[in-house]
């Protein structure tokens, strides 16, 4: 036990140092950033949740619905980030050769791992989770204790996931020790994917059906279904029991509460068993095979003709050789595919060409978002991912100038294919009139060059050249000013477009006058700040290569 | 025109000096063996003259041209190999060569018989078309230095060559040092290996805390310090008040 709390005193210990080397500007704009996040996500929720609960009949209900269905939604976030991060934290970090050779017992660097692979995996959850459930406690009028109680209940249900995904990973291990990264964090997705399918098919939730039908009868027969339980073994609905404790007594907080807890504790507990039982030899199988060797034809020939592909085909192979990139890239493609697709099955309510129009913006505006969560997790890290060759490039005839450059326009032109397949497809499925159409993609244009252009740049304003896994390199601090500047450049945008967009909805369903200066200066405005935000954090980037001591 | 000229070369890291007032001058045919104590300042003069770090003052001319002026045709003068031989893991040793051959744009002709010959050289076999995330030390510095006489810079810099590599192919890169410099090229090497320095060397620098003690060959190096035996005499001048 004093082991564990040792390893974890020194991981404590490395990480305040690393605050501490930040700059001052740097530590308080980073404070800064984070809390904007958070108070607008506050903002958000406590606005949506006010007008969810002055719905008549069905509001309150849906309410609660709702936050269960987000608390289902993070478990499985977390599940897949657990699973994501733990074989390179449990199995193949730098750092396990010299833990392992310390006279340490192998239970205690399990615990100390577990903890640190829980906090990874889990931050990004929390800045969401932590403003939804104050604003929800804020408007149910909750008591004191709701808060603290409420928050670590949040904690030791982040315990769960982790646990589950290690165990998931070391008895997959243990029976197939031959098994590399990928395969083991494919075969745990799949075995998530398939139970939260099976959960869903079985539980049913009532949420999805809500914009099925405007008969009253109907209607009310499924505000009284959104007052029962959902799955009643899932840790999620446990969670949102607690919270819901709180608002009208409809469920009982303690109950869930100790639930929560002994599986919480149990969890770890099996973990640490299965670990005890397992874990060092799974440990010493996964470095034998990770050198498991094979020949490769040599697939960057010599002699290509220009710098430019040379460059473009070493990161086009260093990226489909590591498959933690692209497993996760594909699951985040799979899941949009499966987004737009749901749009075929329009709603009844979004017959009108009004909704149609408000949809296809909304459609827009989503897919933005989701563009720079991707980005931030995939371009981000790019230039970090030189790591081994940067003592080669820094003291090669090239410059960075073009190195940045190559890499800017091979993530433009995915991010683009990314961005007009959802939009057109979208736009087909939403049936949007023909200006929209097309006008759309073209401004999805500018959001993709702008996305690329923050994410590289500000990856190589920001890198880690000591470390070489990409989803660690996204949730430095760097990674975080970047996810959030992403997110505000798009809300910025849309708040540009607003304008001229209402302007085109008035005129079109409400025959109302065009204000063609309004739209134009609208759009002339959003073309300028894209100029601004497609140069500005390159050369930002590349400065910063050029003035850096490797 | 000298192939390498650095003056009152300084670099300071936070608030250490790791460098204080370099000035030295390197000719075609030349071989510099560098030698200090760990912390010395090796390193970060070999960094310094490849452009991977950024001087405090001072200037770096390579061929004629400052390196801060016009660095990428001052770089093309240079190769470098670092102490630590870290290659792309997901690429293999075959692709890495192929990756820097097309950065340096080497010439077409008669590619695959001038690597052959150098992976013979270098005892290269047919482990270099496996990643090379299964290389030992002494797999990746041979290929890095496979690489590096492939695009066949005139200025050859490198940080320690000794470490990690077996008796034989020790012995190959060090006839290969004397060859590359009856070819006419200049050779910046920075060691602890005092043997190898009196073997290879036709000028020997000592440093100590960043600063440059000593600068000359090895009979003026025993003139100097009274004493025979290079490990003697490295033992006085880098001893911490050695004379200047
Ligand atoms: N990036 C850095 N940041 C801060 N200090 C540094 C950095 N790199 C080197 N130093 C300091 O500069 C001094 C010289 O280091 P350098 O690596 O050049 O030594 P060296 O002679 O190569 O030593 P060794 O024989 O151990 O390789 C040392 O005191 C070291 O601590
Ligand atoms: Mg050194």
């Amino acid at each position: 036990m004093n082991d564990f709390l040792l390893i974890l005193r020194v991981r404590a210990r490395m990480f305040f140092a690393s605050i501490r080397s930040l700059s001052a500007i740097r530590a308080v704009s980073f404070v800064f950033v984070i809390a904007c996040f958070v108070l607008g996500a506050y903002y958000i929720f406590i606005r949506v949740f006010g007008y969810l609960m002055s719905v008549e009949v069905i509001g309150p209900g849906l309410l609660d619905r709702l936050i269960e269905m987000a608390l289902f939604v993070f478990f499985i976030m977390l599940l897949f980030s657990n699973v994501i991060t733990s074989f390179s934290t449990f199995y193949n970090s730098r750092e396990l050769d010299f833990l392992f050779s310390l006279p340490v017992p192998p239970t205690s660097i399990y615990l100390a791992k577990l903890f640190e692979n829980c906090l990874y995996a889990s931050w990004a959850t929390l800045t969401i989770a932590f403003p939804l459930i104050i604003a929800y406690g804020v408007r149910i009028g909750a008591p004191i204790l709701y808060y603290p109680l409420s928050i670590a209940s949040i904690v030791i249900y982040l315990f769960i996931p982790a646990a589950v995904a290690s165990m998931l990973i070391a008895i997959l291990l243990r029976i197939f020790p031959k098994l590399g990264a990928r395969e083991v964090i494919m075969i745990s997705i799949a075995f998530i994917l398939g139970l939260t399918y099976l959960y869903i098919k079985i539980n049913n939730p009532g949420l999805l059906k809500i914009f099925e039908t405007e008969n009253e009868q109907t209607l009310l027969l499924f505000a009284a279904q959104l007052t029962t339980v959902g799955g009643v073994y899932v840790p999620s609905t446990w969670l949102s029991n607690i919270l819901r404790g709180f608002s009208d007594g409809s469920a009982d907080w303690t109950f869930s509460f100790l639930l929560l807890s002994f599986v919480s504790l149990s969890t770890v507990l099996i973990s640490f068993l299965i670990a005890k039982a397992c874990y060092v030899r799974s440990w010493l199988s996964t470095g034998e095979h990770a050198s498991k060797r094979s020949r490769r034809k040599s697939l960057l020939f010599h002699p290509q003709r220009q710098v430019a592909r040379t460059i473009l085909f070493k990161d086009l192979l260093v990226f489909v050789r590591e498959p933690t990139q692209w497993v996760q890239l594909s699951i985040f493609l799979i899941l949009l595919a499966v987004y737009v697709f749901s749009l075929r099955k329009t709603p009844i309510y979004f017959v009108f060409p009004l909704w149609r129009t408000i949809v296809a913006f909304a459609n827009f505006a989503y897919i933005s978002f989701v563009l720079a969560t991707l980005g931030v997790r995939f371009m981000f890290p790019t230039m970090s991912l030189e790591r081994a060759g940067i003592w080669f490039i820094g003291s090669a005839p090239i410059s960075f100038k073009k190195v940045l450059l190559v890499k800017y326009f091979f993530n433009l032109v995915t991010a683009v294919v990314i961005i007009e397949v959802l939009l057109l497809s979208a736009n087909l499925f939403i049936r949007v009139g023909r200006g929209l159409y097309f006008l759309l993609p073209i401004i999805g244009l500018f959001v993709a060059a702008s996305l690329v252009s923050i994410n590289l740049g500000l990856g190589s304003r920001f890198p880690h050249f000591h470390e070489d896994n990409p989803s660690r390199i996204a949730a430095g601090s760097g990674g975080i000013i970047t996810a959030l500047i992403s997110i505000a450049y798009v809300g910025i945008s849309i708040v540009i477009l607003a304008t001229p967009a209402y302007n085109y909805l008035s005129h079109t369903f409400m025959r109302m006058p065009v204000n063609y200066l309004l739209v134009y200066s609208g759009f002339a405005f959003f073309v300028l700040f894209n100029i601004f935000t497609i140069i500005v954090p390159l050369r930002i980037g590349i400065k910063s290569l050029e003035r850096r001591d490797y | 025109m000298n192939r390498l000229v650095i003056k009152n070369l300084k670099k300071k890291f936070n608030n250490t000096w790791a460098l204080e007032g370099l000035n030295l001058q390197l000719n075609q045919g030349e071989i510099f063996v560098l030698l200090g104590p760990n912390g010395a300042g090796k390193t970060t003069t070999l960094k310094l003259i490849a452009g991977l770090l950024r001087p405090t003052e001072g200037e770096i001319v390579i061929e004629g041209t400052n390196l801060n002026d016009d660095p990428i045709k001052a770089k093309s003068y240079l190769g470098y190999v670092p102490d630590e031989p870290f290659i792309y893991n997901k690429l293999t040793g075959r692709e890495f060569i192929n990756f820097v051959a097309g950065i340096y744009n080497v010439s077409k002709q008669n590619y695959e018989t001038r690597l052959t010959e150098l992976m013979e050289t270098f005892d290269i076999g047919t482990w270099v078309d496996e990643l090379s995330e299964s290389y030992s030390h002494g797999m990746k510095q041979r290929v890095i230095m496979c690489q590096l006489l492939l695009h066949n810079p005139n200025l050859v810099l490198i940080d320690e060559p000794l470490v990690g590599l077996d008796p034989k192919t020790s012995k190959t890169v060090r006839e290969l040092f004397v060859r590359l410099k009856e070819e006419g090229k200049t050779l910046f090497i920075s060691t602890h290996t005092l043997s190898f320095a009196r073997e290879v060397a036709t000028k020997i620098g000592i440093i100590n805390r960043g600063e440059l003690k000593f600068i000359g060959d090895i009979e003026e190096l025993s003139r100097i310090s009274g004493k025979k035996d290079i490990e003697d005499i490295y033992l006085k001048l880098s001893a911490d008040n050695g004379i200047v």
